[in-house]
């Protein structure tokens, strides 16, 4: 939200106290990723194939994916009550409450993606690979509209997510994208470094709450 | 008088509205802008004086507030419901037609997209700024804002977008009103919207934030 950790007022960490727990019995988060050995990685076009279908990542994320021989693509989401609470938070006028709902959102979806995100790891390690960050259509130059390729992988998929023309997700706290897998690929421990979105709000929030 | 005027901008401004919020701490048990502005209608103050001396300075200082990192969203939205808890009196009057607004904001997040926060947040401080918003919702067809912008001329028409897939619709939008109601202003906003997309579509303003809208607005009316 922006507050420097102790400073948010007490409204606020009292229903970030509250809401988090009553979200947490619920527990609608889903995550589905599936692993793709033989990618074709093209160097000069800055894009990665899999089985003849081409993701343009653009130069910042191809740079973090050149060393990979596997990807990862995965969707995850917190699931539809989460949204469906904050719109009717804020329907009956308590905006507060919504917007909490909205933030929370966000961090059990962030969260769900981090779960996902070690369990890739695990599964790299036990082959003797490492995995690089994850990355996601609308960040760091690769076009949103490219989860429509990256849904294509995920007919049917068991978190139940689906995908507007406009390639946004409903539920709208959800996340998809890439991470890469090798021997020889690096996990940047703070990932803003390699992006210049100096209005990301991401930005620094290892400092914030 | 003006010491009343004075006590309930302030309670807007840090979120206090009635006399049962425990926030802020150091208002605990004081009376809130409910009861307030109750109190200054009573004593026969002027509801158009209230919206300008307190109300709309309050909403004001916060914007600014906001826009230089101060407070952020949770205290904006506290103040926006103390102004609406003194809007509870005030209201009234507006549709009496005894205090009038400086003018009618029709707001909407454009076809294909979902987001409302900051589009929310957006039609909030334009309220608190002495406006009659209007709030088509998220996923607004170019349909909607004509039959609104037709229904409601002289207003200004706001359109949010957060996916740069759906600025594509808004780009479309802002071309067929601007074609149809060349004289309406439109405002473009949401997060990756930039003042020179703004340009190249031809709408009339962009603002990375709700007060630099407000701030527009006040140039026009
Ligand atoms: C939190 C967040 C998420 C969360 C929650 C999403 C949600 N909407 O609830 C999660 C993690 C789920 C998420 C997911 C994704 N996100 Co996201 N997300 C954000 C983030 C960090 C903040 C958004 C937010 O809530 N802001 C708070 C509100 C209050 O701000 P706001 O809506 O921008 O409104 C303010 C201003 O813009 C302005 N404003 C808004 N409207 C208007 C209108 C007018 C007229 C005016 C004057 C002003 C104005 O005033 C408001 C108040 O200050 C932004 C980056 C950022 N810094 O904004 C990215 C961002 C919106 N996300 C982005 C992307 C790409 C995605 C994903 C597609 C990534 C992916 N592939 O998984 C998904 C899509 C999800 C979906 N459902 O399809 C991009 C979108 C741009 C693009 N490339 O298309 C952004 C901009 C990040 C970036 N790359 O720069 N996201």
């Amino acid at each position: 939200m922006g507050y420097e950790p102790g400073t948010a007022p007490e409204p606020v960490t009292l229903l970030i106290g509250e809401i988090s727990e009553e979200l947490m019995t619920i527990g609608e988060s889903r995550a589905e990723y599936r692993i793709f050995d033989g990618i074709s990685l093209d160097t000069a076009r800055k894009t990665i194939g899999i089985g003849g279908i081409v993701f343009n990542v653009r130069p910042i994320i191809f740079r973090q994916l050149k060393d990979a021989d596997a990807v990862a693509l995965f969707i995850c989401t917190a699931g539809p009550l989460i949204g469906e609470m904050s719109r009717k938070c804020m329907q009956e006028g308590d905006l507060l409450k919504g917007y909490v709902y909205d933030v929370i959102g966000s961090e059990i979806v962030e969260n769900a993606a981090d779960r996902m995100q070690e369990d890739i790891r695990e599964t790299a390690l036990s082959a003797g690979k490492k995995i690089t960050n994850r990355f996601s259509p609308g960040y760091c130059g690769w076009d949103v509209a490219e989860q429509h390729t990256l849904f294509t992988f995920f007919r049917n998929n068991f978190c139940g997510i689906t995908l507007t023309e406009s390639a946004l997700m409903n539920p709208v706290k959800s996340v998809s994208g890439i991470i890469g897998i090798g021997a020889g690929v690096r996990f940047a421990p703070y990932q803003c470094n390699m992006c210049d979105d100096k209005n990301c709000i991401y930005r620094n929030r290892k400092t914030k709450v | 008088m003006t010491e009343l005027l004075e006590k309930i901008s302030s309670c807007v401004e840090y979120g206090k509205v009635d006399i049962n919020s425990p926030y802020p701490p150091a208002m605990k048990g004081q009376e809130g802008a409910f009861e307030l502005t109750r109190q200054a209608l009573d004593a026969g103050i002027n509801p158009g004086e209230i919206l300008e001396e307190a109300l709309i300075p309050a909403m004001s200082r916060v914007g600014q507030k906001f826009s230089r990192n101060e407070i952020f969203v949770p205290q904006m939205l506290m103040a926006a419901k103390a102004m609406n808890s003194s809007m509870i009196h005030i209201r009234p009057y507006y549709l009496s037609g005894q205090t009038k607004r400086r003018g009618t904001f029709i707001i909407g997040t454009v076809t294909g997209d979902l987001h409302d926060i900051g589009k929310n947040l957006v039609a909030m401080m334009i309220e608190g700024a002495g406006w009659e918003v209007l709030d088509l919702g998220v996923d607004v067809s170019t349909e909607k804002y004509i039959l609104a912008a037709e229904e409601n001329p002289g207003a200004v028409i706001g359109l949010s977008a957060l996916l740069t897939t759906t600025m594509e619709n808004m780009r479309k939008t802002v071309a067929i009103l601007k074609e149809k109601f060349p004289e309406t202003k439109i405002l473009v906003g949401g997060a990756p919207v930039t003042a020179e997309f703004c340009e190249r579509i031809k709408a009339d303003f962009y603002s990375p934030d709700p007060q630099g809208a407000v701030d527009y607005l006040k140039t026009i009316a």
